[in-house]
């Protein structure tokens, strides 16, 4: 049921601002089938994404998709935008963070009846991949692919210093000294072996897991201690102070994106980062890219990754077209001539057949991709609960609580900070 | 007069004409250097759109290994809609933008420098407090009236508040300008009965290029420097504005084409630039050149 | 019929009240027409309902719920990085509104001296204007200040070794002050349409009375002046403290390193879209209001006592 507003009415202003009070009227468009899709990328994946929309509306005549697109920067801000407007698109492409935000506050459309009734069909899904769009039991995401967290290493760095490169399975104490070797043997002025991940939410995941700890436990409270966080600090710390590490004051620099991570800028041999996105890294580096699981704690070491889906299609609760909007989902996921043109662009695809088909065709980086979740193997383990409302601003706490470690807090009460920080966030919501 | 005297004064002269020349030179020589502090960010940005993708970071230099116009070529052709569309809709809106501006916000300013009504005072302060609001906060409200409007994905929201003088820098600014007008002007006007539209038409315009001119210039510049309302209100890429167009090209989560990004940050300066130089010379008119006495 | 004829003589003295106050205020409120309209529907409209969302819990995505004065309670008693986001603003008003308005203003009383080449100086000095806080600067910015950047090279002949200036909590904000300040274009061109608007005759009867260059500059320029470097003082300020932009693209978003540029607006910006807290996102809002207003209320009166008005 849509309600109509007369557009050019007298009283259009006053309606809107009636219409405030609850800030989230339905969505006021009834056109027949028109899909509105919204999505983060750039220019590569927009090409993609159009394309696929082509050849959707080709094969469906009587329905027509509009896409929309932005940068990551500015996605959040547009669609909360739209949302509280009471105009959220159709199809929207979701975060593993947001879609519990989203999810949680009624925003998104349960999709378990389209998967009931066949309009969307994630038959080739396996059920860790559907699993990883649920929230609270119910399927609110269909993951557009895998990826895991990744160490992106620049080989030509380390085979010019003639440092053989961290391998799998190589421990953290061993892979500081590698680092620190690196430097050591690279010997320019502003280059060290690694990037200084005590800051990164998803490396320092991984590193409690190993230690069997979590970031966060099932009833959405702090998975760690402050023995975890000391130890955590100080082993940075003590990497930056061997040299192994890239200082505080050229990791700062780093605002989590591609252009300014440490292999990016040329400061550093290793950077952390997701498996997706070797290809934007590989653009920015004039010299080859491997990538290499996380070192680990050692031989009891616990599997601390794990595949996660990389980004969602969800759809919106007032979505006028659900049935039409679930059709094109599903086309995007499984339609051999769409998952062809998309390749691993987003994350290598979750649909097994889609999968196979798609190794003849990959490029080098698509196909490295594919090898890299593969060969994971026991390094992976189950996904870990959903992350607690909250969880983006102590992403940003951690950030900002290794920064100032780096620029000389001690270990000890930087982890204490971030304790007392994440509590409270996480008590407040 | 002696001819001793007559000498020292012609030294004098000769002197102080010297010493103008000097003053000339190191006047020059100081705006030259900072001249190349001001062009250094455009020649570096020319640089980077020519040179090849992974230099832009890495590198300092200013001069590129190898020269390329390949990204200019992929920056205008490569996204869905050309870059030409974008060109076009930005035009379009800081037009408008400009026009609104200079009407509306003049009608008002001239209320508040020169018209006598009851609230004056109260609506100056108002006027002034709109300038203070951050606009992320009356975002979603105007959002929600333009989409029930449904002027959403139009240009209407970015431009009929223009004609409303929403913008209260351009008000405050003519405001102190009209009020440096002599007030001889208008009242002598007054006394031989003219309208207050009349002498807002036939006096205070006039008598204002150099203000007008500003407000022109900014309102340009500005909106289409504008990423936050293009990016709130146009969905169509076929709308799209220059800023949008060029953050499709970047990406902090996935690839990025920086080339073609720097390659159209150039280009879309060009537009900018002869819009200032055109309405500069209007600057430098006004009551020093139209031969206004007190 | 009494009450009728009563409502009558009434209603007619209202009339006739708004008729003598139509003919002494109507002029101005007609030239004030289109402003009025679009501040009612543009600007009161959504500036309440933000007053009103201060007081609920609203997230974006649902209605939202009131808590009273619980938003601004919290951000007084409870939020650090509140008091550190206005020392940020506070730090970057302080140094950059009068650097910038300094620099603004020599220059442009420079190219006002009638020299060869005005119109080409007035355009490259307007240049960084042009090229605004895009993508772009921010990308040249972190490069030209960065560890190896052109500035550490530059002091490096100097025998000087920089650190990695904005990326270092104790100089990030300082390298968005030369930002700010490297952008004087538009200060400039309002300071500029001023002096074009002091009258030459002025010059001309103070150069007959024998009065020297920096003589007629005290006396009459700088004076006449006034309204101008008023307004540009109020702008800028006013400006300054909403500062976003430069903030938000250079540290791409986070206020870093160590919250040493989180400007006031960029947290406001990050709890309303980032953390989903527009209610309080939108309290937050109106204290930089009050702060503002203060500022500018204090201006103002001071004003009286400087600046020179022809009416």
């Amino acid at each position: 049921m849509t309600t109509r507003i007369d557009r050019r009415g007298v009283l259009a202003g006053a309606a809107a601002f009636g219409s405030l009070g609850a800030l989230g009227i339905p969505a006021a468009w009834a056109q027949d089938a028109r899909i509105r899709l919204l999505w983060w990328g750039s220019q590569n994946r927009n090409e993609r994404t159009a394309a696929v929309i082509d050849l959707f509306t080709g094969a469906n005549p009587g329905v027509a998709v509009e896409g929309e697109s932005a940068g990551w920067d500015a996605y959040w801000a547009r669609l909360a935008t739209q949302t509280a407007g009471g105009n959220a698109p159709d199809v929207m492409q979701m975060d593993y963070r947001y879609i519990f935000e989203y999810a949680r506050r009624g925003v998104l459309l349960a999709l378990d009846d389209a998967m009931a009734d066949g309009a969307l069909d994630l038959s080739g899904f396996s059920q860790e991949a559907i699993a990883g769009g649920q929230v609270d039991g119910k399927t609110y995401g269909v993951s557009l692919g895998a990826n895991s967290s990744t160490m992106i290493v620049s080989q030509a760095a380390f085979e010019e210093a003639g440092v053989a490169l961290p391998e799998k399975g190589i421990t953290w104490d061993d892979f500081a000294a590698r680092a620190a070797e690196l430097t050591e043997k690279a010997g320019k002025r502003g280059f060290y072996g690694s990037a200084d991940a005590g800051g990164l939410e998803p490396t320092f995941e991984g590193w409690l897991r190993q230690r069997g700890k979590a970031l966060y436990d099932a009833e959405s409270k702090l998975g760690f201690d402050a023995e975890d966080a000391t130890a955590w600090f100080a082993m940075w710390q003590a990497m930056r102070e061997s040299g192994a590490c890239v200082p505080a004051d050229l990791q700062a620099l780093d605002q989590l994106n591609i252009e300014t991570s440490m292999v990016s800028l040329g400061h550093a041999g290793v950077s952390f980062a997701h498996s997706n996105q070797i290809v934007g890294y590989q653009g920015m580096s004039q010299t080859p890219l491997v990538m290499v699981p996380y070192p680990i704690g050692g031989p009891d070491s616990k599997p601390g990754q794990y595949l996660k889906p990389s980004m969602f299609f969800s759809l919106s609760a007032n979505s006028g077209v659900p049935a039409e909007a679930a059709g094109f989902v599903s086309f995007f996921v499984n339609d051999p001539a769409a998952t062809e043109v998309l390749g691993v662009e987003r994350g290598v695809p979750e649909s097994a057949p889609v999968r196979e088909a798609l190794k003849a065709s990959l490029d080098a980086l698509g196909q490295a991709q594919i090898d890299y979740i593969e060969s994971l193997g026991d390094l992976a383990g189950p996904l870990p609960p959903p992350p607690p409302a909250g969880a983006g601003e102590i992403q940003f706490a951690l950030k900002r609580i290794n920064e100032e470690v780096g620029f000389g807090t001690p270990p000890e009460a930087g982890a204490e900070a971030l304790i007392s920080e994440a509590t409270a966030i996480l008590e407040r919501g | 007069m002696t001819d001793a005297t007559l000498s020292v004064a012609a030294a004098d002269l000769e002197a102080a004409a010297r010493r103008r020349r000097i003053l000339n030179l190191v006047v020059h020589g100081l705006l030259i250097a900072a001249s190349v502090l001001m062009l250094y960010p455009l020649l570096w940005m020319l640089s980077a759109s020519l040179r090849p993708e992974a230099e832009i970071f890495g590198s300092t230099s200013i001069w590129p290994s190898e020269i390329s116009f390949e990204a200019y070529r992929r920056g205008w052709f490569g996204l869905q809609e050309s870059f030409g569309v974008f060109f076009r809709n930005s035009f379009v809106i800081a037009v408008l933008s400009v026009i609104g501006n200079v009407m509306a916000c003049s009608l008002a300013a001239y209320a508040f420098a020169r018209l006598k009504f009851r609230g004056r005072n109260f609506w100056f302060a108002i006027m002034l407090g709109t300038l203070m609001i951050p606009y992320h906060v009356t975002l979603i409200p105007q959002y929600v009236l333009f989409l029930n409007l449904g002027w959403v994905d139009t240009f209407l929201p970015l431009v009929v508040p223009k004609f409303l003088a929403h913008d209260a820098f351009f008000i405050f600014l003519m405001v102190q300008f009209f009020r440096g007008i002599p007030r001889e002007l208008d009242e002598a006007a007054m006394m031989d009965g003219c309208s207050p539209w009349r002498i807002y038409w036939k006096i205070m315009l006039p008598l204002s290029m150099p203000v007008l001119a500003t407000a022109a210039i900014f309102s340009f510049l500005w909106t289409w420097d504008d990423f936050f309302g293009p990016l709130i209100y146009l969905n169509d890429m076929r709308n799209f504005t220059v800023q949008l167009g060029l953050r499709s090209f970047v990406d902090s989560s996935s690839q990025s084409d920086w080339g073609g990004l720097f390659a159209m940050s150039t280009l879309t300066l060009v537009p900018v630039f002869f819009f200032f130089l055109f309405f500069q010379r209007l600057l430098i008119e006004g009551i020093a050149t139209t031969g206004m006495k007190r | 019929m009494p009450a009728p004829a009563a409502a009558g003589a009434a209603g007619a003295e209202r009339a006739g009240r708004f008729a003598r106050f139509w003919s002494a205020n109507g002029a101005g409120y007609m030239f004030l027409a289109p402003w009025l309209i679009g501040f009612m529907v543009l600007t009161a409209g959504p500036a309440l309902i933000s007053l009103y969302l201060s007081l609920t819990d609203f997230d974006l995505l649902r209605p939202p719920n009131w808590v009273g004065t619980a938003n601004y309670e919290r951000i007084f008693t409870a939020d650090a990085k509140f008091m550190a986001s206005m020392r940020v603003t506070l730090f970057f008003v302080i140094f950059s509104v009068p650097l910038k308005l300094a620099f603004a203003l020599a220059v442009a009383v420079a190219l006002n001296r009638g020299i060869r080449g005005l119109p080409l100086y007035r355009a490259i000095f307007y240049l960084p204007s042009l090229l605004g806080t895009s993508v772009a600067i921010a990308v040249l910015w972190r490069q030209l200040f960065a560890r190896d950047g052109l500035v550490n090279s530059f002091l490096a002949t100097f025998g000087i070794e920089g650190p990695s200036w904005i990326s270092h909590p104790d100089y990030a904000l300082w390298t968005l002050i030369i930002l700010s300040v490297w952008q004087f274009g538009s200060p400039m061109i309002i300071f500029l349409a001023g002096l074009r608007q002091i009258p030459t005759d002025m010059y001309e009867a103070a150069s007959l009375d024998g009065a020297s260059k920096s003589r007629q500059f005290w006396k009459i320029t700088l004076p006449l002046l006034t309204p101008v470097i008023f307004f540009n003082a109020v702008v800028q300020t006013i400006e300054s403290f909403k500062a976003f932009t430069p903030a938000f693209i250079i540290s791409g978003g986070t206020g870093g390193p160590v919250n040493s540029t989180l400007f006031y607006t960029l947290y406001l910006y990050q709890e309303a879209f980032g953390f989903l807290r527009m209610g309080y996102a939108s309290a937050l809002a109106w204290i930089l209001v009050v702060i503002i207003a203060a500022f500018t209320a204090l201006s103002f009166l001071s004003s009286r006592y400087w600046v020179h008005y022809d009416d």
